[in-house]
């Protein structure tokens, strides 16, 4: 299982992210597959001159995409995770593309926590790791607000007594 | 940024930019207008009041000129640089001396004329280009960057090897050493090798045979306009790179080029974040390269300028370009590093470039080899690496294969392990991590000793100054 030994977490186990990301990301799948019927209803009612079979085949790519959205949902939360080790953290991501990032705490130039209005409902926040260079896409959705506070004060902590020459 | 504070004495007396400035910003204004409505010049509409506007806007644009002069003024004191500028909204910008990580010297073709120069301060923010001074007295902008890089690295030492750099070297007049410089008739030839002018002759061939064919010059109007867009791109190429020379000195890498304006950069040497062997495929027959260097703060203002500022040599045999980039690296040379190919399977998503793929690293370096239209060895110290990635697609998980990437600062340089086999991906790329601590420790442990040490003299390269890329605690 090479894939496994991959994505692998560098110590223990991965911390994963909370579900509570799936729920806000399948409520979103869903408003989007509402809307997108709605509008694909409307276009078929409303506009002269289209075809019978419009209706049903807009209908089922709607639906096709909404399943796809909602597997993808549950599988990216399911995979999003993170490790912190001594010097670096770790992050495992993706759904169809998978991805590892490893940072060390001495690289980092700033860390931002944001939640946007979705996501302070459901009491998540997410956390994104900057270093100089853009390509870093160290960015942990879907943290418990709290667990969101802790890992900032740690990075920072850790970054600071890196650059102190530690 | 604060807004215009009178209340503030400064420390020394000011000083101000060429009283010629406005003689020459105000034919850089007129020439910028006139650029804009040329459509109607062609056109022969309304000659007469369009030659009136133009007068019109050369006075304004002298008034302007030499309002904006007398409002512009600059003070250096001991830490810092000041500049008050703006004839309605006032400015007034404070530079730290200590985090300015170059001094650009450029002339632009007016400014030359009158033996100008403009001034470009870059700072450790890499947001921007911190400010300009437009236009001083080639010698006196030689001059003042001269002073400004020697108090930088004082500030930086703590003032500790203050006496002997200033006793040292006249103003504009440091040692330098030469490492490189371009060989016309090479610049030439690579120019006429490139995917741009062999679409141009292609494209006058066309027309001349469709002319000769047809008595017409139907295909002219769609092919014409592009045509002479990529000639004025080669040719914009050509003189920015006339008489493009390499030097050294204990500030850094100096570069300087151009035919009509003339631009000369200092890299310093702890600002290189890596470097980068091109050799575009109608190059390789003739074992022509070209090396570029990333530079930390730079790349946001490469994106408005036509060249980027971060050439080391435009073109030049392949085996001069690996010799220059060893000696940039000092510590370490490429042809050491061990390159592996990715496994066959590999083919199947790369058919072309798979025989170039490859990456390696060392105790120093982490090096990767790509690209069939243009093969391309990066090269990034290990104490420079910024973070390390490993990713799979779902055709690559397939295939049981992984790409490893090492993230670098924005700019020309990034290596990355493409199609390498998965079984091995995750070793290499802790070991990569691994290695770059070990690295950055050692660079710190020699950046926290050097300063003190007096044996090493002014002549050493590169002085101690702090990687800009470090968060700043």
């Amino acid at each position: 299982m090479p894939v496994d030994d991959l994505f692998a977490p560098p110590g223990s186990a991965w911390q994963r992210v909370s579900p509570r990301l799936a729920v806000v990301r399948y409520s979103f799948v869903a408003v989007l597959a509402v809307v997108a019927a709605g509008g694909v209803v409307a276009l078929a009612l409303l506009v002269g001159g289209i075809p019978d079979w419009f209706l049903p085949l807009g209908l089922a790519v709607v639906v096709a995409g909404a399943v796809w959205g909602w597997w993808w949902a549950s599988r990216s939360t399911r995979r999003w995770g993170y490790a912190e080790g001594e010097d670096e953290l770790y992050i495992t991501r993706g759904a169809m593309f998978r991805a590892l990032v490893v940072v060390p705490y001495g690289r980092m130039q700033f860390v931002d926590v944001q939640a946007g209005p979705v996501e302070q409902l459901a009491g998540i926040a997410s956390v994104h790791l900057h270093t100089a260079a853009p390509g870093t896409s160290a960015r942990i959705p879907g943290l418990p607000a709290a667990e969101a506070a802790r890992l900032r004060d740690r990075l920072t902590a850790m970054g600071e007594s890196w650059a102190a020459g530690l | 940024m604060s807004t215009d504070d009178r209340g503030l004495v400064p420390e020394r007396e000011h000083r101000r930019l060429s009283p010629l400035t406005p003689v020459v910003r105000a034919p850089i204004i007129t020439l910028a207008f006139i650029g804009g409505s040329w459509q109607q010049i062609v056109n022969g509409e309304d000659i007469g009041l369009f030659a009136f506007a133009v007068l019109a806007l050369l006075a304004v644009g002298l008034l302007w000129g030499l309002a904006s002069w007398i409002r512009t003024k600059y003070w250096i004191d001991d830490a810092e640089l000041r500049v008050d500028k703006g004839v309605i909204a006032r400015q007034s910008r404070r530079i730290r001396i200590d985090r300015l990580q170059g001094v650009d010297i450029v002339q632009p073709l007016v400014a030359r004329a009158f033996g100008l120069a403009e001034l470009r301060f870059d700072v450790a923010s890499g947001s921007d280009r911190e400010g300009s001074l437009a236009f001083l007295p080639h010698q006196e902008a030689l001059a003042l960057r001269a002073t400004l890089l020697r108090r930088r690295d004082d500030l930086r030492d703590d003032g500790t090897a203050r006496t002997d750099t200033e006793q040292s070297a006249a103003p504009g007049q440091e040692p330098e050493r030469e490492l490189g410089r371009l060989d016309l008739g090479l610049l030439v030839a690579s120019l006429v090798l490139s995917p741009e002018a062999i679409f141009t002759g292609v494209a006058a061939a066309a027309v001349g045979i469709t002319f000769a064919v047809t008595g017409t010059f139907a295909v002219a109007g769609a092919i014409l306009p592009a045509a002479i867009g990529l000639a004025i791109a080669l040719g914009k190429r050509l003189t920015s790179y006339y008489g493009f020379r390499l030097t050294e000195s204990a500030a850094g890498l100096h570069v300087s080029r151009g035919l009509t304006s003339l631009s000369s950069q200092t890299i310093a040497r702890i600002r290189i974040q890596g470097l980068v062997l091109s050799e575009p495929v109608l190059w390789r027959p003739f074992g022509w390269a070209k090396l570029e260097v990333s530079v930390a703060g730079y790349a946001s203002s490469e994106s408005d300028r036509a060249q980027p500022s971060s050439t080391l040599m435009p073109v030049a045999p392949r085996a001069e370009c690996v010799a220059l980039l060893d000696h940039v690296l000092a510590s370490s040379s490429v042809s050491s590093v061990t390159l592996t190919p990715p496994p066959r399977r590999a083919r199947w998503l790369a058919p072309l470039s798979f025989w170039t793929l490859a990456f390696g690293y060392d105790d120093h370096l982490v090096v990767s080899r790509r690209g069939f239209f243009v093969r391309r060895l990066d090269v990034v110290p290990l104490a420079r690496v910024q973070s390390v990635r490993v990713t799979q697609g779902p055709v690559e998980g397939r295939l049981g294969l992984a790409d490893l990437r090492v993230d670098s600062p924005p700019g020309p340089v990034t290596v990355t392990g493409h199609l390498r086999a998965d079984t091995l991906v995750r070793d290499q790329g802790e070991e990569v991590v691994v290695a770059g601590r070990t690295a950055r420790r050692a660079a710190r442990r020699i950046a926290a000793s050097d300063p003190g040490s007096p044996a090493s003299g002014p002549a050493k390269p590169g002085p101690a100054v702090t990687d800009p890329t470090r968060p700043l605690g």
